[in-house]
């Protein structure tokens, strides 16, 4: 199967994990919802990265999930972090602010 | 999420996308919701997001991935595809089935039979450290005796004390017991006498009570106790502990020559663990009774009745154990050679005292059953093994021209994108479903049948346990044969499908049909070579049986029954002498009974020989076959009076009778041209010598329809022995009234067991009918199979070659050219294979030419049968493709498409 890459790629898992330990469980739905606001409108998460993202994390053990009921009675799936999915956040946070440091550091005086 | 839960969720891959699925729809509601509040029209905004979402199937496809183990996944995928595909072609699919499940079925009890007669080990401990001793008798019929006398067991073991412990275990016998419950009912058990030692060495212990100790071999005669086996428990007491102490009797019997067996009453004092039957596989003995307890067998050198087994201690090698007993062994034979050897030659004394003493392994057990069948059961084997070949190839066949046809699914498939390793993974599952229910019916099938082969074994007389348990042996078996066979046979059709070039098979439906026929063709020739290795052996086994059976054995089977008549308890000479009078006149008395007669020996056994001298020949000592029968024996068995008289009243009647009659071959080795009749030769039985007078030569009869007839003297029967009575009638009133007129000669008699003489004749062909049997039908399974693939491949190149025989016709071919062109294919491809075949067949052969009578594997029958039938299923296969063929219509071929 073809891969297909977009600008969030690497930062999607590292922007769930936040949002999730900062707002508690949340559904799929919600996440698009925040990081959208939360980004200014600048970042869009596309659908088609983002399941198969949370089923991965799901996978790995970062995130767990349950089914819920919504204000509307609709069954949703709500997901939250995991003590795994806090040290890898952390771990994350890190590699991501020496990453993007270095990258800044080289387009300011390249 | 773990890997158990993701293999949980391939089974339960349809809830998985539900949630999935959920999950996604309640995404995208929600967007529309939020789209419609800030004032676009639902239809608008429904529009925009399912665009934006994209494919919600690609999207579920990616997660689901993420929630299955995919390769599980498609597997199973596989598997459904698979079935779903089977069942689509149910003919194709049942006749792979069927003929693998046979072949595989074949094979299985093949091995489960050759497991338990010849590979399992005995349950007993360390079974690798036992032995067993053997010495040649220069008899080709019986070419190893392992018997050995009380005193020369004794010698042997002091011999090879601290090598070896060697204990004596009694051949098998059944004498009848009596238990005092049911009637008092006799009952027949498999005997043996034992050693006190046996059960310690071989490692043995008690399920309940005791088992026999060497304080049982104490003093002959006085430790009347015994030990029953566990089947037997549970069979006949129903497993009650309270049989410990239990007294039982077991009978006196005196047969003709040697009144050995003790008989009285007997204590069980325990039984034996479960998994124990006796040290011979193939007979399970009921009860064992301590050494001393066979009297007339201790410290008696001329009876011979004990196998002698050892265990060679760790540090002793086998050299040694052999060199001392070698030393032993021929000590004691010189003691005796003057015993043994009366009226021998000296190079027959001298071959007597050096004969060699053998050391066998007794792992296995020592087993006649398996020295008698055991080249039978590896040719049955190489024989199923052969079929399950042909079975494979047949369903590599089915497989192959099903790739064929589906050749524009596999191609799409490829086209967008399917790996080829998918494409072989989907034709394997295929080939191991098919491979997998085959298994199962081939076990079922395994299950009837080497029960059914025990069966045939078996005799009333001399019943046959195998253990054929379905263990991880035979499951492994199984289970490693359908693995080979589905990676051998499915291969092929797996990488030709793989192998389809998108573009052109997209093209054109037909291409490259010619060299996909061809990839089959090597198929039917193996197949053909395989079958005709089959049928030359089989057809060599049936014919070898065909002339075994056609024998003449020079008495008229037809017609005679033989009742086996026995005391119920111990009668002395006179009554038993009397009886014999009385019963032979009552039986004679009864409406639709041509003639009676009673004789030791039933006419095919061979149990009783002696070395026999006349005086005033210059002839060595002979061997004559003793043969005690009563008047009239010789009418009721129809055997021709050559010359002389036969017995008369008075021969019976008369206590000291010296009148003898010989048969032909006797009077020939003896006396040649001249006349038997009148002459004197000494007779030497139970140690009195006789002066006999021959009074009749009689015609030869067969002891055994292999052999020639042997030399036979026939003398008057004083005691009951067997019965024989010639009646038209065998209905079950007569046989109730033969029974009752028994009874009422003297009520202390009783008939056993009443066997028709054909039945009789039938057991001593019993190897060679089950082997023509089986391997008959194997042959014919085979010859179906391979003709059934001649014509797949056949039918198939021509449904392939529609077109090019279509353009042919239309240019003017005649169609016996093309029907030519057709037949010629299959002709080289059954030539090519039969030649591998007879060749094949000609270099096995001389695996079976051992058990083969008067049949030679280059006689003209031996090779026409085989081939002249494979040519006739191989015509019959032909004539319908060819058929097809001459009647393709240009017209309707080319516009085809």
């Amino acid at each position: 199967m073809m891969k297909r890459h977009d600008s969030l790629q690497g930062a999607l898992p590292l922007l769930v994990l936040k949002i999730l330990l900062r707002r508690g469980p949340l559904h799929g739905y919600g996440i698009t919802l925040h990081i959208e606001t939360m980004s200014d409108e600048v970042l869009r998460v596309e659908e088609g990265s983002l399941y198969p993202a949370l089923h991965r994390m799901e996978e790995a053990g970062w995130i767990k999930a349950r089914w819920a009921v919504s204000e509307h009675k609709r069954r949703v799936r709500m997901y939250e972090v995991t003590a795994a999915g806090r040290r890898q956040l952390e771990a994350e946070e890190g590699r991501w602010h020496a990453v993007t440091g270095a990258v800044a550091h080289v387009l300011k005086h390249a | 999420m773990s890997w158990l839960s993701r293999l949980i969720n391939v089974v339960r891959a349809s809830k998985v996308e539900r949630d999935l699925d959920d999950e996604l729809r309640f995404h995208i509601d929600a967007r529309i919701d939020a789209l419609v509040q800030t004032g676009l029209p639902r239809h608008v905004a429904e529009e925009q997001v399912v665009r934006q979402f994209g494919s919600r199937l690609r999207l579920r496809e990616a997660s689901r991935d993420v929630k299955l183990l995919p390769w599980l996944d498609s597997l199973v995928r596989d598997i459904r595809l698979g079935l779903r595909m089977l069942r689509k072609h149910a003919v194709v699919t049942g006749a792979a089935i069927v003929s693998l499940s046979l072949a595989l079925g074949a094979c299985t009890g093949a091995f489960s039979l050759i497991d338990a007669l010849i590979l399992r080990p005995l349950p007993v401990r360390a079974p690798e450290r036992l032995i067993h001793l053997t010495f040649p008798t220069y008899d080709p019929a019986w070419p190893e005796n392992d018997t050995f006398s009380d005193p020369l067991f004794v010698r042997l073991r002091e011999a090879a004390r601290g090598r070896v412990d060697l204990f004596a275990v009694s051949y098998p016998e059944r004498p009848s017991a009596t238990f005092g419950d049911q009637g008092g009912e006799k009952e027949k058990l498999r005997t043996q006498f034992v050693s006190g030692d046996t059960f310690n060495r071989l490692g043995v212990v008690p399920a309940v009570g005791r088992l026999l100790t060497p304080q049982d071999d104490v003093r002959p005669g006085a430790h009347p106790v015994a030990v029953v086996s566990h089947a037997f428990w549970m069979r006949r007491f129903g497993g009650d502990p309270a049989i410990v102490g239990r007294w039982f009797a077991l009978e006196e019997r005196r047969a003709f020559g040697s009144g050995l067996w003790a008989g009285g009453q007997f204590q069980i004092v325990g039984v034996a663990e479960p998994r124990f039957m006796g040290v011979e596989p193939g007979r399970a003995t009921d009860l064992w009774l301590p050494y001393a307890m066979a009297p007339g067998r201790l410290g008696n050198p001329e009876h011979s009745s004990f196998r002698v087994i050892g265990r060679v201690k760790e540090d002793a090698s086998l050299e040694q154990v052999q060199s001392v007993l070698q030393a032993a062994f021929t000590s004691f034979r010189r003691e005796h050679v003057e015993r043994f050897g009366r009226g021998q030659s000296p190079e027959s004394l001298e071959r007597f005292v050096g004969t060699p003493l053998y050391v066998r392994s007794a792992a296995n057990g020592p087993s006649p059953l398996r020295q008698q069948f055991e080249r039978s059961l590896w040719i049955l084997a190489a024989i199923a093994a052969l079929v399950l070949l042909i079975a494979g190839s047949n369903v590599a066949n089915l497989f192959l021209a099903r790739t064929a046809a589906r050749e524009r699914e596999m191609s799409l498939r490829v086209s967008i994108g399917a790996g080829r390793g998918r494409l072989i993974q989907q034709m394997l599952v295929e080939s191991a479903l098919v491979a997998g229910v085959a298994c199962a019916l081939g076990l079922l099938f395994a299950g009837v049948a080497a029960p059914a082969v025990v069966g045939m074994l078996a005799s009333a007389d001399d019943p046959v346990y195998l253990d054929l348990r379905v263990d991880w042996r035979l499951v492994a078996f199984v289970g490693s044969l359908a693995l080979l066979t589905t990676a051998v046979f499915g291969l092929a059709p797996a990488l030709r499908a793989a192998s389809v070039a998108p573009m052109t098979a997209l093209k054109t439906g037909s291409a490259g049909a010619g060299t996909r026929a061809g990839v089959m063709r090597p198929f039917v020739a193996f197949q053909v070579a395989f079958s005709l290795v089959v049928l030359f052996v089989g057809g060599l086994l049936v014919l070898s049986f065909a002339r075994l059976a056609s024998v003449n054995p020079g008495f008229s089977s037809s017609g005679v029954v033989l009742l086996s008549v026995e005391p119920l308890h111990r009668v002395d000479e006179k009554r038993l002498h009397r009886a014999l009078l009385q019963i032979l006149d009552r039986l004679r008395d009864v409406p639709g009974v041509q003639a009676v007669s009673s004789a030791e020996f039933n006419v095919l056994g061979r149990p009783w020989r002696h070395y026999v001298r006349v005086p005033g020949t210059e002839h060595e000592t002979i061997e004559a076959t003793m043969a005690p029968v009563t008047p009239g024996f010789f009418e009721t068995m129809r055997i021709p009076v050559l010359d002389g008289r036969t017995f008369t009243r008075r021969d019976i009647e008369a206590k000291n009778s010296t009148a003898v009659v010989v048969n032909q071959t006797f009077a020939r080795r003896y006396f040649g041209r001249e006349r038997a009749v009148g002459r004197l030769f000494e007779g030497r039985f139970d140690d009195n010598v006789v002066q006999n007078e021959i009074v009749g030569v009689v015609a030869d009869t067969k002891h055994d329809l292999r052999e020639p007839a042997a030399p036979t003297l026939y003398i008057p029967l004083r005691a009951t022995g067997t019965f024989h009575v010639r009646t038209a009638d065998d209905s079950a009133t007569l046989m109730s009234r033969l029974r009752e007129e028994v009874h009422a000669a003297d009520p202390a008699f009783r008939v056993t067991a009443v066997t028709p003489q054909s039945a009789v004749i039938d057991q001593t062909l019993l190897r060679e009918r089950l082997l023509a049997l089986l391997s008959g039908f194997f042959a014919v399974v085979g010859l179906v199979l391979a003709a059934v693939g001649l014509y797949g491949v056949l039918s198939y190149s021509v449904v392939q070659r529609t077109k090019e025989i279509g353009i042919r016709l239309a240019l003017g071919a005649q169609q016996l050219a093309v029907v030519r062109s057709v037949v010629t294919d299959a002709g080289i491809t059954m030539l090519v294979g039969a030649a591998g075949g007879l060749a094949g067949g000609l270099y096995l052969a001389r695996f079976v030419r051992a058990l083969l009578y008067e049949v030679q594997p280059f006689d003209l029958w031996s090779l026409a049968l085989p081939v002249g039938s494979l040519l006739c299923a191989g015509a019959l296969a032909a004539v319908l493709p060819a058929r097809r063929a001459a009647r393709v219509d240009p017209v309707v071929a080319l516009r085809y498409e």
